[in-house]
């Protein structure tokens, strides 16, 4: 049996976790609500971004939260000029297969070009705050791991507050749950779904720099980060954003308690149990998302 | 008023998030007449035919046809239980030959016959009769998407029947077809009344539902409010205050 | 006019003819101006539906062929064709085969015919691959890790088990059709999405237990098989190899040509078109997508076990590879999913690029940028293949029949009812036509 500090840290660990893989979930399964899209180059992005924070404190100097100036309004136009040049010219009868074979090659080539940019080499970013923990009833918590989950906090909140109190939020979620009645009350669903696409790629930009702060990034990275975000997405109902914040606080948790009895690598597939159990037990997902019956 | 033979709900329901598309639908159609589903727009019809063919299962409720419960059946079960469907939006196999997407209704046997190889004359055979019967023998060879929309609604047709089935639900059969066509697809459905199939038809077209059915139900906001025949319709009050909104 | 709407009066020569005709041929022709007469060709929206005419109205029994004229000289040509068409295949097989099986004794050195066998051992994981894909148009990225499967299978059995090498790679197989089953039932239960994210998350997780399960699997350091015969040379090795995975790709397309012709592939391909519509017509579609899965899985494990046998060494990263499964739907969407030879086409291309490139440029991340360009545009520009488009070119320019023959007929028909058209618009006399002119 654990002792009751290290259960406690795992615990806040999971939680803070947690709150970067449900960003980054919110962002994946918000495309697939918008398009039944599997938009499997979000990671890459989110590595990408990685870099860019990097790229910019090592070669500029500047800190790597600054860079989310740049790179939260780039990814947010990136995920508009996605939807509407490359997407939206797939064929609606095959579009959902199509689309995880576009984004995928555009996941291989972004890595790919990465690895050409920086080459395969580990890069981690040296903060001054880096090694920075405090102590909190008996658990040691790092300082970036708390920034990093502010973050995700803010741009949650920021996003929860966009679906649900502005317009375009409103229209954002009726072209979700119903497309064609959507654009029958007069939604323009076209520049909403790209809009909301840019949204999905800007909570990259902002995941990815949250994942600089205190994480050894390599180009081949995304592929650890696809695999848990689209069974959570899974898990808490394809489309629905809310069930997919609670399902990667959930898988989140469990990923840090599993870690003490079995390690981190066995640990991880615990998200790829969930998947299996999910689909076979549960299609639907276990919080909401009706549409994921279907699909 | 119970006929043990026909297909029948009750307490249908089904909500859609906050909207209520069907709210508890009790109907009994029928038995080897040909009964009409009308109603104003967002009524439940289309909701009402997906739910009794198992395209979505209803939040409470159950269909039984021929006096057995068929609700939570999956939708090739309740094919072959014989209820075979139109879509509202016609719907055929777009890359497969008109032939092809007939035969497509071929119910094989067991491994061994879905292993077998290509059809045989007989199936071929009554495949070509029904592109024939209904008129669109010449394009057996052409892929379904070459075809007119009409075209495209007749070989969904003879798709449907094809698998033989006794009830025949069809969604919208008028919509989008010229004049000369609704007739044709008039008179085809009282001839195959006539050899025993029983039809359920959700139409707009009140011409077509007029001279094609003999009992008619009204649905409003996903429950039926009227039902009988075409001249008992015609001049009920429910039925003109629930298409006006009075 | 009167008599312009009603179709009984319209000429007995064009009347029952529901089909397109030409545009040019409407305007001249006396024909009277209802919907039927429209030209269907050009599908101008549901509102000038263009249904058949209704030749022989409420009778349909006694008409038969609406025109009963032009179908059967098609029909007989349909058989003519389909005559032409045998022999045409016929030949192109045997020059195939024949092409396939001179291979190694036309390679200058052992390293072009280890390259032969790599591109075959391509050629059978796309066609197996296809089995899934072509068929039922669900994409899976995750068939590498049946291929891992079926190798590290493979060579446990061999080292593990002791079993001799083919026994072990059959068993392997099958244990992997079974392992199958329970994966294509969480994964096929729903639509297409869940399908990926299950292929997907196939491969990453095999890459995480078989990395880690180090005391089985060797983890990353590696697993050797031994070789099945121990007395050959390397040349010869690869030789015998050639044709054995010849062998199996022989295999796998005849029982994708077999499925393919049967109604089992029939059922298969209306769930690629329309998975509802074939389920209201009586389809049980989860059953069929689950079977052909399984058969898929099997011969990927076979030629995945076949590659173990004979490469000798297996390593965790390039065995259970996204980017391998993603070669895979690469190549069999370049050559073209509804073709039988359309993966062995994209092998031979995408393979043969793919070694060029391991020469030309060694190991760079560009490989990467590569392979996800070119999928792009494959799937933006080209998502039915190569062979469509080369068949469509050979149709246009020699008429033979290199596609489907029915699409053929189709077009066929067609052309000879506008030419027919044209010819009634000159054979009506011209009494005829003033009373359709407009005053």
């Amino acid at each position: 049996m654990p002792s009751g500090a290290l259960l406690f840290q795992s615990v806040i660990l999971g939680l803070l976790l947690g709150g970067l893989y449900a960003l980054l979930a919110a962002g994946l399964t918000l495309y697939f609500g918008i398009m039944r899209v599997v938009m499997i180059a979000h990671s890459a992005f989110l590595i990408l971004a990685a870099y860019l924070a990097w790229w910019s404190h090592t070669r500029l100097g500047v800190d790597p939260l600054l860079s989310m100036v740049v790179t939260v309004p780039l990814f947010f136009g990136a995920g508009v000029l996605l939807q509407r040049l490359l997407l939206a010219r797939l064929r609606a009868a095959t579009l959902t297969m199509m689309s995880v074979l576009l984004t995928f090659a555009i996941a291989v080539t972004i890595e790919g070009l990465l690895g050409y940019a920086f080459t395969g080499t580990q890069r981690r970013i040296q903060l001054g705050y880096g090694s920075a923990s405090f102590g909190l009833f008996g658990a040691r918590i790092a300082v970036v791991k708390l920034i990093a989950f502010g973050l995700a906090a803010v741009a949650l909140l920021t996003l929860y507050l966009l679906m649900k109190k502005t317009t375009f939020g409103w229209a954002l979620r009726a072209t979700i749950q119903h497309r064609d009645a959507a654009r029958l009350v007069g939604i323009e669903t076209e520049k909403v779904a790209g809009y909301g696409f840019g949204i999905g790629l800007a909570t990259a930009a902002v995941g990815g720099t949250a994942l600089a702060l205190d994480t050894t990034i390599y180009p081949s990275l995304h592929w650890h980060w696809i695999g848990p975000l689209m069974a959570i997405i899974v898990v808490g109902g394809l489309g629905s954003v809310p069930g997919a914040a609670m399902a990667a606080m959930v898988l989140g948790m469990a990923q840090s308690l599993l870690q003490i009895p079995l390690g981190t690598t066995w640990a991880q597939t615990i998200f790829y149990l969930a998947l299996f159990a999910t689909l076979a037990f549960r299609p639907q997902g276990f919080f909401g998302g009706r549409l994921a019956q279907r699909f | 008023m119970s006929q043990p033979r026909s297909l029948a709900t009750e307490g249908l329901t089904k909500a859609f998030g906050g909207v209520v598309a069907l709210d508890g639908a009790t109907v009994t159609f029928r038995h080897g007449q040909v009964n009409a589903l009308i109603g104003p727009n967002g009524s439940g019809k289309t909701t009402f035919f997906n739910c009794v063919t198992g395209m979505i299962r209803p939040d409470a409720g159950r269909t039984t046809y021929r006096g057995q419960e068929i609700t939570r059946r999956s939708p090739h079960a309740i094919a072959r239980a014989g209820i075979g469907r139109t879509f509202q939006l016609c719907r055929v196999f777009p890359r497969m030959s008109a032939l092809d997407n007939v035969l497509a209704a071929v119910r094989p046997h067991g491994l061994a016959g879905s292993l077998r190889g290509a059809h045989t004359r007989a199936e071929v055979d009554r495949a070509r009769a029904w592109l024939t019967r209904l008129g669109i023998e010449h394009l057996a060879g052409s892929e379904a998407r070459t075809m007119s929309w009409g075209q495209q609604k007749l070989l969904e047709l003879a798709g449907v029947l094809m698998s033989d089935p006794e009830t025949v639900l069809l969604d919208e059969p008028a919509g989008g077809v010229n004049p000369a066509l609704l007739d044709r697809i008039g008179s085809l459905v009282r001839e195959l009344n006539a050899e025993g199939r029983t039809f359920v038809i959700v139409e707009h077209n009140m011409d077509l539902v007029m001279s094609v059915s003999d009992h008619i139900v009204v649905f409003d906001r996903g429950r039926p409010i009227a039902e009988g025949p075409p001249s008992l319709i015609r001049s009920d009050e429910r039925v003109l205050g629930a298409y006006l909104g009075v | 006019m009167p008599s312009a709407s009603d179709p009984t009066v319209t000429p007995a020569t064009t009347g029952p003819d529901p089909a397109p005709t030409s545009p040019e041929a409407t305007t001249t022709a006396p024909k009277p101006p209802t919907a039927a007469a429209e030209p269907a060709a050009a599908r101008p929206g549901p509102a000038t539906a263009a249904g058949p005419h209704p030749a022989a109205t409420g009778r349909p029994e006694s008409g038969a062929a609406p025109d009963g004229g032009t179908t059967t000289p098609a029909t007989t040509r349909v058989l003519a064709r389909g005559r032409v068409g045998w022999i045409v295949r016929a030949v192109a097989l045997v020059a195939l085969a024949a092409a396939v099986l001179s291979f190694p004794s036309l390679a200058p050195n052992p390293y072009i015919l280890s390259a032969g066998v790599v591109v075959l051992n391509y050629a059978v994981l796309s066609t197996s691959w296809n089995f899934v894909g072509g068929f039922t148009g669900y994409i899976s990225l995750g068939h590498g890790a049946l291929a891992g499967l079926g190798g590290y299978g493979t060579a446990l059995l061999v080292t593990k088990a002791g079993l001799p090498s083919f026994v072990a790679l059959a068993v392997a197989a099958l244990l992997v059709a079974v392992l199958a089953v329970p994966i294509g039932y969480a994964a096929l239960r729903v639509r297409g999405a869940s399908f990926v994210i299950v292929s997907i998350a196939l491969v990453l997780i095999l890459l995480l237990v078989f990395q880690s399960w180090a005391s089985l699997t060797g983890g990353s350091r590696g697993l050797v098989v031994p070789r099945p015969f121990p007395g050959l040379l390397r040349p010869e090795h690869h030789r015998v190899f050639y044709f054995l995975f010849a062998g199996l790709l022989g295999l796998a397309l005849l029982a994708w040509w077999l499925i393919d012709r049967s109604r089992f592939g029939l059922g298969l391909k209306a769930i690629r078109e329309d998975e509802d519509k074939a389920e209201a017509l009586g389809t049980p579609t989860f059953a069929y997508k689950l079977v052909v899965f399984v058969v898929s899985a099997g011969f990927t494990a076979l030629a995945g076990g076949l590659y173990a046998l004979w490469f000798g060494d297996l390593d965790p990263v390039f065995q259970f590879s996204i980017l391998t499964g993603s070669y895979l739907v690469l190549m069999a969407l370049l050559g073209g999913v509804r073709h039988l030879f359309g993966p062995l086409v994209g092998a031979l291309v995408v393979g043969i690029a793919l070694e060029y490139f391991k020469v030309e440029f060694g190991n760079t991340p560009l490989h990467l940028v590569a392979t996800g360009v070119l999928l792009a545009l494959v799937v933006l520009f080209m998502p039915d293949g190569v062979l469509p488009a080369i068949g469509a070119l050979a149709n246009r320019l020699f008429g033979t029949t290199q596609s489907s023959i029915r699409e053929v007929t189709a077009a066929q028909l067609r052309e000879e009812r506008t030419a027919g058209a044209r010819v009634d618009a000159v054979a009506v006399p011209g009494g005829a036509q003033p009373t359709k002119e407009r005053p």
